[in-house]
């Protein structure tokens, strides 16, 4: 792994940052939503004290009755925001609630009430297929038809019977029977109550409007079928029971209303946990920026609330558990999803207590967002923060490691090149003036390439020094040897001699081939340029080479046109010597050593091949280098690596390169002096 | 070889090095030669000043004095412009040898010439003198088209104009010149130098012969080298 990766990894554990903060923000959250729980809970329990003390004002004149009882007729009284259009629908009536079925005697109906500020409004729908049209002039005692009985209290108690009745679909008066003077019962309309009556393939619609000043407290409503006789609904024979009209108390929201601060909405009910007024909406007034640039994140940290209940209401009554719960004299609070997207809602709910009964409760309602824009608003910072400072860390930990990377690169590829091909040492490392660690290991590489550099130095010098040095001492004995020689020896001691001479030739010979790059080298320092042609001095020295080397069998190759050249063909002569003898050497005894000299644009290529052992790769550059010997056979001749590299000591006199590579066939090598042509 | 008449030749001997000092003397001794030997300048300098020896031969370095040899040839041929004077080096630098011989040595010799090469040299120093001594003798003279060459006195002229070359190249140049047109390699040429010595010295003998007769004759061009083979000399 990179430095770069690790140090970016390093960097990256600052994310733990954002991590903490989240946990942390979830710690707020819930002791926010303790909070928010309680507060909320107190401010129920003192408006529903509040409200303790004024019933009148908060359950109107309903009066402390028996529970809310469908099937005797008690019917709650939808507040309807606009005056629907009397048409037999009640899509305008914006009520998500339907219909209730009303008891039934051979005859199905359903039933709503609502009202508005002026008219109560009735909706009936009956299942009865066959329409009895009302005769003219008729008598509900006596003739059959198709009618609604209405019975109503009226405000100063005294029950008031009317029906509704039609010869053909459309808007109807109610009509009541009147006793004239003549005391015939006769039907009289009642123009201040008016309906629709809507036929349909099931039956008919019909949907009354009744001013409520003539409505007291209770209503009754009854369908009779004219041919069938069936009827469903409730007849207030009895006014003592049943038809009850519930409602919300007038003035019961504006009261409600001073309570309450924006963001709640209260809700009053009643034991039955109808509603008796409401205050309030849930929406308030957001940071619209501050929701959307917080919601992307809100994901990764917010509390599961899919098992919180889903908030549930009617517009008629409230349920769930802290309704139950106050109703039954316990105040309570619990946190709802106000719909499936997990929009959470806080609902409290506390009793509201006369005397000792429980005569309705305070429904307090919350939205949990409040609780979220705060958790949002600290996270959103916390968040921005860590982020800065993970992406600053996570910055400057892949700068320096970038930098620390390229340094190291750099040292390292002086360290690959601090040894040249041709076997030169680079003594200077970048970084070596920095005073970090990586400036110290450039200058131990510098210490030590120094050393080498050295040993290497006197290595190379150490030829020249011996055949110098050795040259006295082997003088003394060669003369000394001449002088025995000239006194005269005996003839069994003339063995001794020609032995000590021939080893005097051995060590002479190794002496000059250990000098011969010191010699070259001088040469080259006192050499002279001319013109030649490289063609005729190849061709010349090659003839030469076929009587030097009998043994060997050399082909020659050379362009027909003149190779003119400026250099010093002696030392060309020097460096084919040593090509060849390297051939010669290494060729197999039934070889041929090719030679060919080829010009190829600015350049001449001299090529001595041989069909030798191919050359290791490693081997291939390193071939030329001073004192480096690659040998496998042993001959008794001494080397001492020095031929190659005479080579390339002349090929870069003449701005040349030697190159040594193994024939593409593989069998044998290929040593080529590129010579420009100058 | 190397007899006089009447009194025995007088061999000077400058060399730091005892061993070799007494090895060149006894084989030079053994020639019938009179040796003196020196193992530093300034004591063969006073000899020198009382009594001129007939030849020298002279160590480049002595002692402590790197170039010791060549200040004392200059002194000896301030001396005298007649006495030979052969150097004597362990060092092959060629450098050398051009300075040694510009001094006005008459021959540059490495440390590892043998004792019987080294005697044919003194000889034939010695019969250059007495060549030069006698009267012309215009019969040792071989001419090859602007060369001539005098066998006896050791002496070669280009049209007419005295080339001053060593011993060894005079030999040389004698060798190549006997047989104008025939190619005589390396080998040939230092036997006929009575030298051993290595490619590289015979290629430098060879080049300083030429930069000679170059400076007679600007044109000079009559040695040719057979690249691979040796040299050969065209008319």
């Amino acid at each position: 792994m990179s430095i770069r990766l690790q140090l970016l990894l390093i960097a990256l554990t600052t994310l733990v940052l954002p991590w903490a903060g989240c946990q942390y923000a979830r710690e707020l959250e819930s002791t926010l939503r303790v909070s928010q729980e309680s507060s909320l809970l107190a401010a129920a329990d003192t408006i529903a004290n509040a409200l303790s003390a004024q019933p009148q004002r908060v359950f109107g004149d309903l009066g402390d009755g028996p529970a809310f009882d469908w099937a005797q007729g008690d019917l709650y009284v939808f507040p309807l925001h606009n005056q629907p259009l009397l048409d037999g629908y009640r899509d305008d009536w914006d009520l998500a609630v339907a219909p209730k079925s009303m008891p039934a005697g051979g005859l199905a109906a359903r039933l709503q009430a609502g009202c508005t500020e002026r008219y109560l409004f009735i909706y009936l729908e009956v299942d009865d297929p066959k329409f009895d049209p009302e005769p003219s002039n008729a008598h509900p005692d006596h003739d059959e038809f198709d009618r609604v009985d209405l019975t109503l209290q009226r405000p100063d108690g005294a029950l008031e019977s009317y029906f509704f009745a039609t010869s053909a679909p459309g808007p109807v008066a109610a009509q009541s029977v009147v006793r004239s003077d003549d005391g015939v019962d006769h039907a009289a309309l009642e123009p201040r109550i008016q309906a629709f009556w809507l036929q349909t393939s099931r039956g008919y619609h019909l949907e009354a409007r009744i001013p409520r000043s003539l409505v007291g407290s209770r209503l009754w409503i009854e369908a009779i079928d004219g041919a069938g006789g069936g009827k469903a609904g409730f007849m207030g024979a009895d006014s003592s029971q049943g038809g009850r009209l519930f409602s919300a108390t007038p003035g019961l929201n504006e009261l409600l209303a001073t309570f309450i601060g924006p963001g709640t909405r209260a809700t009053v009910i009643d034991t039955n946990a109808l509603k008796l007024g409401l205050a309030g909406s849930l929406t308030s007034s957001k940071d619209e920026d501050l929701r959307t640039g917080g919601t992307w994140y809100r994901r990764f940290i917010a509390g599961d609330t899919s098992h919180w209940p889903l908030q549930a209401s009617a517009p008629d009554h409230l349920e769930g558990k802290t309704v139950t719960a106050a109703l039954a004299g316990h105040p309570s609070a619990e946190w709802l999803r106000a719909n499936p997207s997990q929009a959470s809602l806080l609902s409290a709910a506390a009793p509201i207590k006369i005397g000792n009964q429980t005569r309705g409760a305070v429904v307090l309602e919350q939205a949990g967002d409040q609780l979220l824009d705060l958790r949002d608003r600290a996270l959103t910072h916390l968040f921005n923060l860590t982020l800065l400072g993970t992406a600053l860390a996570v910055a400057i930990a892949f700068g320096v490691a970038t930098l620390i990377s390229l340094r190291i690169g750099r040292l390292r590829f002086a360290a690959d090149s601090a040894v040249t091909t041709d076997g030169r040492i680079r003594l200077d490392m970048p970084e070596s003036n920095r005073g970090d660690e990586i400036g110290a290991l450039a200058r131990g590489f510098e210490r030590l390439l120094a050393r080498l550099n050295e040993d290497t130095q006197y290595l190379r010098s150490l030829g020249g020094k011996l055949s110098h040095e050795l040259r006295t001492p082997l003088t003394i004995v060669r003369s000394s040897l001449d002088n025995l020689e000239s006194e005269g020896v005996r003839a069994d001691q003339a063995g001794y001699l020609t032995r000590a001479r021939e080893g005097i030739l051995r060590l002479q010979s190794i002496l000059s081939a250990l000098g011969a790059a010191s010699r070259v080298e001088e040469s080259i320092k006192q050499a002279e340029r001319v013109n030649f042609n490289l063609g005729e001095l190849v061709q010349s020295a090659v003839a030469g080479y076929r009587d030097g080397f009998p043994a060997a069998r050399i082909e020659l190759d050379t362009p027909t046109d003149a190779c003119s050249m400026h250099g010093a063909p002696d030392l060309l002569v020097q460096m084919l010597d040593k090509l060849i003898e390297n051939a010669v050497d290494f060729c197999s005894a039934s070889g041929t050593i090719f030679v060919r000299l080829t010009r190829a644009d600015t350049n001449y290529e001299l090529a001595v091949s041989n069909d030798g052992p191919p050359i290791p790769p490693d081997m291939l550059s390193r071939l030329f280098e001073s004192l480096f010997e690659h040998r496998l056979g042993v001959d008794d001749q001494p080397h001492f690596g020095l031929g190659l590299y005479i080579v390339r000591l002349i090929a870069e006199f003449h701005g040349g390169r030697a190159i040594a590579a193994n024939r593409s066939t593989g069998d044998g090598a290929v040593f080529t002096v590129i010579l420009p042509v100058i | 070889m190397g007899y006089d008449r009447g009194m025995r030749k007088q061999i000077a001997i400058v060399e730091d090095e005892p061993a070799l000092r007494e090895n060149y003397a006894a084989a030079l001794a053994r020639q019938g030669y009179q040796v003196k030997t020196y193992g530093n300048r300034r004591s063969a300098m006073q000899a020198f000043n009382i009594h001129l020896p007939d030849l020298a031969i002279i160590d480049v370095s002595l002692e402590d004095e790197a170039e010791g040899g060549f200040d004392l040839c200059r002194d000896l041929r301030a001396l005298s412009a007649e006495v030979p004077i052969i150097f004597l080096t362990a060092r092959d630098s060629e450098l050398d040898a051009v300075s040694g011989l510009r001094l006005g040595a008459d021959d540059f010799l490495t440390k590892d010439v043998s004792l019987p090469h080294l005697a044919a040299r003194v000889a034939a120093l010695f019969r250059r003198i007495d060549a030069l001594r006698r009267p012309d003798n215009a019969a040792q003279i071989v001419r090859r088209g602007a060369l001539s060459i005098d066998g006896e006195k050791m002496q070669t002229a280009w049209n007419g104009v005295p080339v001053t070359l060593s011993l060894t190249e005079f030999w040389i140049v004698h060798a190549l010149a006997r047989n104008p047109g025939h190619v005589k390699n390396r080998q040939q040429l230092m036997d006929a130098a009575n030298v051993v010595l290595d490619d590289n010295t015979i290629t430098s003998h060879v080049k300083r012969v030429r930069r000679k007769f170059q400076q007679v004759d600007p044109g000079f061009d009559a040695i040719q080298t057979v690249y691979g083979m040796g040299y050969r000399w065209v008319e």
